[in-house]
């Protein structure tokens, strides 16, 4: 089936097959493999791409169902000018990674929530709510939340 | 910070750019799915694996019968832990021939032109088992009603550490504490699942792993494929976590090598969260006795840990992984007698495997909720019975009664620090308050000071280390360990550059590529700051005295005119007489020291502390508070070793709250739902953590460095079920069984809510 | 975990829909949010032959009131509910207060309260809230749409009375006027984890008498369940200020009071626990008492909080 996908503003035309989820439609037909699958079921997160300005599992959405959408990826984070985005910054200084497995996931999610709703960094229950969504085993958690924190400018 | 970043690692991790094995491209690489046993237990009678070769997309489809040269998984002989004597006639095929032993294993394997047609395959593929009965428990295996070898027995080892204990010490003793405690298995699960590439080239095999010990790999699948060493190679890039569980050479690994070789293409093996959840190792699995003797005054006289493991249902290294925890029985105590056995046992599981913390958490485990248990019944402050039972500071080194020679410590120091930084008073007294209220939560302190071993078991405590001038003046550093995430280019390449006195811009570090330096041992056991830094660190002074040497002999000077500042050979007479480091490979040729350092062990520790408010109503239990204290020696990153605790602190609530596998009756993990069933912590359940350190240094290498990363999944789950005990004032310690699932604490509670409340009813504690 | 291959269309109309499902029958999924039915896939523990995926059919992402009830489309996602004033009065506060339970933001920005209905999982949020209210659930096949009530939708766990060659088009939840205090009420391991048990409570108060209530359960039995014989209890009791700590721990409710003495009856009548790893049948009902009880004394207090509101009894009690 062929389908449409712009990806981190590049226009990418796809002949897919229904079945594949658009995380695999990114790392193998796109070649963005920053996107990772963690466990394909939409509990790890760590596929999490933007699309359309959301959030969300991309191993829980075909590739089909986003003809004509407008995804982002962890490759598009930074400026053009290849200056990181805060995000990235703050994540390296909070060393809020540490395997890096996870890190693209939480960097999406936590992007989508700091653009469609920055006072998200001024309510600890959402933000509680919004880190719970993906999992790390690595870093217990804390260094992320102070790395978004700190890329809200809230230090 | 370079570019920015603190670490190096991150330029590439935080934009995409990583490499793990799922990310790299190999034209007409072919993806590999394995068909698994749906039984825990049964004889094998037929494979058809025919359907799936008709399915459109595969290139074939294999069970044992049809790859007769296929490999049986090799007996890694690491550091004693196993022996050809447990294995013999044990053999673990990678593919199942005549019988499945536990569920998930191996039966057959398909190659598609990717990963869902590979799986199309499997599901066409039928195979027949006739049921055999499981036995997924140590005391199912022991009856000897269901044999997994025929002829041989379920126990495949029994050792002990230490002298028995005379009978007449346990009459003697004012107080002796019997309990029994349950270290239940484990799943790793790091967030990228194994992964395996081959690669087959002209007359080598290339082989790109996430794995933890790239040279062992390298070793193992020369010696299964009857290959010479060179003939292959090992990269381990970028990879998603470890925890231990990717340090083996494992039926997939063989099965896919094997395959990419006789059939003359690259071929990969990703594995799924379902194959994981279900196939991939897991760690602990222990049933624990101990006998715990102390005096009056709360001197401990004889402590007693006899431990029944469950190895899974092939013998390999989880086999004599229980030993670790027999020999780190004694804990931070002068304790004069300590006896420890173990009884390694199959039960119809996935194979055992090191599990972070690997054997030390059992055994901190074991002595520490027995050590709570002891101050309740002699009515003492728990942090009073281990002060005055500690080993002091100046009897180091110490021996152990159970084998171990303690290189240093000061356990008083970080008991101390904990009780400080978490306000141990001031908590003393909220308990107090909340005891005489009547709607307060109950609350709970509980401590645990553990004592862990890293750098590895004798005959594995080596590393190689190397450093490279080359001629544009950089550097590069040379390593045959293997991160999974602890920072080692960020690290090593400082400690090299600091070393050299240059800037740590001009150091490359390299690591995980078998072509890249002959030989390596890897990073498992908390090794590689300890035992590779300094190989890496007396490498480059080497790299010092030889490049001296070298302007030396061009300048015609004694070696002692020869002076060496940041990078520059100069001479000490005349300051014009001097040369860049890059200018002296231009001029005498490349200049390259490989070296090989041997530490002793090491022995960390640290005291945790937790306080937690219990539901009883419901059994939940809210970890409010978490101090760790921490002392590995110097702390050559002190970030990374920080990050290091953290994740491993939530490893160990996670062992002690929340992770588990059940079984169904026919012996099946019941997690039908992945992840949604066996619970990873998530941020919701992180407490407050607060990490701090001592520093005690090693003084068997040159930089004191011990290793640091498993302490949370040491010293937090009995911190952590001490402090519920003390909540809810249970007597028994049979009573709490990791993990403290909700159902369990309720059962607890009400049990120890003093049994006196006679026939309580549903809805108690509403 | 890679889906087993399928056919897929995208129909722009209801008609197009139910036509699709008309000829391909039990061999055809409805894709809206896709939150489970792509999990289920994933493991080929479903294995459609042909997904027909209605999230470009107008219309029915609609959120409306109107005659009483709030009506919602089969594509409004769960991400909608977030906000209390997704529907007038208690109603927006109890889907507000129940959707937090469910997963996280990034699979609440698709799944659907439909779906879920449509998955009917026994653990689902959504189904206490269905049945606790007796929300109808409209279902649509060529033949024509029909309505059912949510305590007649569900047979079991996976199990409804919609027919393979039906779709859900959309459900109604009765408004709630502002005499009605609202609980959800929710147990589980992890916030990862599914729900141990859930808990949707509205309760009518006039003049500090209970004159209504409405108890949701899920996960007390194979398929979400009303409490009615707890409820029935409830009708007629004067309620004191005993529930004034919105929520009590570990101070117990006693039998004697209406809330203690209708969480026992829901626990031990009403409910009809499967047991689970981790949550034998006994601890299962000790987990709805509490629950029960903890939800009807937070609906007490949220009848309280917003009494000013209601025009009429001002303070009660």
């Amino acid at each position: 089936m062929n389908i449409t996908l712009t990806v981190n503003g590049r226009v990418h035309r796809l002949d897919v097959e229904p079945r594949r989820a658009l995380g695999d439609v990114l790392r193998e037909d796109c070649g963005l493999t920053g996107t990772h699958l963690g466990c394909e079921q939409g509990v790890c997160g760590s596929c999490t791409v933007v699309v359309d300005g959301r959030a969300v599992r991309s191993c829980l959405l075909l590739a089909v169902q986003c003809d004509g959408c407008s995804v982002r990826t962890v490759e598009g984070l930074a400026g053009r000018d290849g200056e990181p985005h805060p995000l990235q910054r703050a994540f390296s200084a909070e060393h809020a990674l540490q395997c890096g497995f996870c890190t693209p996931g939480f960097l999406m999610l936590a992007v989508a929530a700091l653009e469609s709703d920055p006072a998200i960094a001024d309510d600890p229950e959402r933000l509680r709510e919004l880190l719970t969504s993906n999992l790390c085993r690595c870093t217990g958690y804390e260094p992320i939340r102070r790395a978004i924190m700190r890329a809200a400018g809230r230090p | 910070m370079a570019h920015g970043w603190a670490r190096r690692e991150d330029a590439r991790l935080l934009t995409g750019h990583g490499r793990y094995v799922a990310d790299i491209a190999v034209p007409g690489c072919l993806d590999a799915a394995f068909v698994r046993s749906s039984v825990a237990h049964g004889r094998l009678c037929g494979v058809d694996c025919a359907p799936a070769r008709r399915v459109p997309g595969v290139r074939g489809a294999w069970a044992a019968a049809d790859l007769p040269g296929l490999p049986p998984v090799p007996l890694t002989a690491l550091a004693g832990m196993s022996s050809a004597e447990v294995v013999a006639g044990r053999v673990w095929p990678s593919l199942a021939v005549d019988r499945v032993r536990y569920a998930g294993e191996a039966v057959a394997v398909v190659v598609g032109e990717d990963r869902y047609r590979a799986e199309d395959g499997v599901a066409e593929i039928v195979v027949r088992t006739d049921p055999l009965p499981p036995a997924v428990s140590v005391a199912e295996a022991l009856d000897g009603s269901v044999p997994l070898f025929e002829g041989l027995d379920n126990v495949v080892l029994e050792r002990s550490v230490g002298v028995p204990i005379d009978e007449a010490v346990w009459g003697r003793a004012a107080v002796v504490v019997e309990a029994r405690y349950r270290q239940q298995l484990l799943l790793p699960s790091p967030m990228e699942c194994r992964a395996f590439l081959a690669v087959p080239e002209k007359d080598r095999l290339t082989v790109w792993c996430s794995h933890q010990a790239p040279y062992r790999l390298r070793r193992e699948l020369a010696e299964a494929l009857d290959l010479p060493v060179e003939r292959i190679r090992v990269v381990t890039p970028d990879s998603g976590g470890a925890f231990g569980s990717k340090s083996a050479t494992f039926p997939e690994y063989l099965t896919v090598a094997f395959l990419a070789l006789t059939q003359g293409a690259p071929i990969r093996w990703i594995e799924d969260r379902a194959e994981s959840l279900l196939a991939a190792t897991r760690g602990r699995g222990q049933d624990q006795r101990v006998r715990l003797a102390a005096d009056a005054e709360g001197l401990l006289l004889a402590y007693e840990l006899r431990i029944d493991a469950d190895v899974g249902a092939y013998p390999h290294i989880g086999a004599g992984l229980p030993m670790q925890t027999a020999r780190m029985a004694t804990g931070a105590y002068a304790t004069p007698l300590v006896h420890a056995t173990v009884r390694s046992v199959l039960t119809t599981t996935m194979p055992t495997y090191p599990y972070r913390g690997a054997g030390r958490p059992e055994a901190a485990f074991a002595l520490e909720r027995s050590m709570d248990v002891l101050a309740d019944r002699l009515g003492m402050d728990p942090a009073e019975l281990r002060r005055r039972n500690f080993i002091p500071p100046e009897r180091f080194p110490y021996e152990t009664p159970t084998g171990r020679r303690y290189d240093s410590g000061n356990y008083a120091g970080a008991l101390d620090l904990a009780l400080k930084t978490l306000d141990y008073d001031g908590w003393r007294a909220e308990r107090v308050r909340r005891r005489a209220s009547v709607t307060a939560l109950p609350l709970g302190i509980g401590l645990s000071c553990y004592v862990e071993r890293s750098g590895g078991e004798e005959g594995g405590l080596h590393e190689f280390g190397g450093v490279e001038a080359c001629p544009d003046g950089t550097v590069i550093a040379r390593c045959g360990t293997a991160s999974s995430g602890q920072s080692h280019q960020t690290t090593f390449s400082s400690l090299v550059a600091a070393t050299l006195g240059l800037d740590s811009s001009r150091v490359r570090f390299a690591e995980g590529d078998t072509d890249e330096l002959a030989d390596g041992v890897g990073s498992y056991a908390s090794r590689s700051a300890q035992v590779g830094g300094p190989a890496l660190h007396r490498a480059a002074t080497a790299l010092i005295g030889l490049a001296r040497e070298r302007a030396a002999r061009l300048w015609r000077l004694p070696v002692g005119e020869v002076a060496w500042s940041g990078g520059t050979l100069s001479s000490r007479a005349d300051d014009a007489v001097a040369l860049d480091l890059g200018e002296l490979v231009r001029v005498t040729g490349s200049l390259r020291v490989d070296e090989r350092f041997e530490s002793g062990m090491a022995f960390p520790f640290g005291t945790h502390a937790a306080v937690v408010e219990v539901d009883p109503g419901l059994g939940t239990v809210r970890v409010l508070r978490l101090v760790a204290v921490d002392d590995c020696g110097v702390m050559l990153n002190p970030a990374a070793v920080e990050g290091q605790a953290r994740g491993s602190i939530a490893q160990g609530i996670g062992q002690a709250l929340y992770e588990g596998v059940p079984y169904d009756e026919a012996g099946v993990p019941l997690l039908p739902y992945g992840l949604l069933d066996y619970l990873l912590p998530t941020f919701t359940e992180m407490p407050p953590v607060e990490v701090r350190e001592t520093s005690t240094p090693t003084p068997w290498t040159p930089l004191g460095a011990k290793g640091a990363g498993e302490s949370g999944c040491i010293g937090t789950p009995a911190a952590i079920v001490n402090a519920v005990a003390d909540a809810l004032g249970v007597t028994d310690p049979d009573l709490l069984r990791m993990p403290l699932t909700p159902d369990a604490v309720w059962r607890a509670a009400r049990a120890s809510a003093v049994g006196s409340e006679a026939g309580s009813t549903v809805g108690e504690g509403l | 975990m890679k889906p087993a291959a399928f056919d897929y269309i995208v129909p722009g109309t209801v008609g197009e829909a139910v036509g699709a499902l008309a000829e391909a029958g039990e061999r055809a999924r409805i894709l809206a949010g896709g939150q489970s039915l792509i999990l289920e896939m994933r493991c080929r523990r479903c294995l459609p032959e042909l997904v027909v995926d209605i999230n470009r059919v107008q219309g029915l992402d609609q959120l409306r009131v109107e005659d009483g009830g709030l009506q919602v489309g089969a594509l409004v996602r769960h991400r909608a509910f977030e906000s209390p004033r997704v529907a007038p009065g208690p109603l927006g506060r109890l889907l507000s207060r129940t959707v937090v339970n469910i997963a996280h933001p990034p699979i609440r920005a698709l799944g659907t309260m439909a779906g879920s209905l449509a998955w009917a999982h026994p653990a689902a949020e959504w189904g206490a809230v269905a049945v606790g209210l007796d929300a109808d659930i409209e279902l649509r096949g060529r033949a024509g749409t029909r309505t059912v009530a949510a305590h007649d939708y569900f047979h079991g766990p996976h199990r409804t009375e919609c027919r393979p060659q039906e779709m859900i088009t959309s459900v109604r939840l009765p408004l709630l006027d502002d005499t009605v205090g609202v609980a959800f009420v929710e147990h589980r391991r992890t916030r990862a984890g599914f729900a141990q048990v859930a808990v949707a409570v509205a309760l009518t108060v006039l003049d500090g008498v209970i004159t209504q209530a409405f108890i949701g359960l899920a996960n007390a039995a194979d398929r979400p369940v009303r409490a009615q014989v707890a409820e029935l209890s409830l009708i007629g009791a004067e309620i004191g200020s005993s529930f004034s700590d919105p929520v009590i721990f570990g101070s117990a409710l006693s039998d004697g009071h209406p809330f203690g003495h209708a969480a026992r009856i829901a626990a031990e009548g009403d409910a009809d626990p499967c047991a689970q790893p981790y949550a034998d049948v006994e601890y299962q009902r000790q987990v709805v008492a509490v629950l029960v009880g903890r939800a009807l004394c937070q609906a007490a207090s949220d009848r309280q909080a917003h009494a000013g509101h209601d025009g009429s009894a001002g303070e009660w009690r």
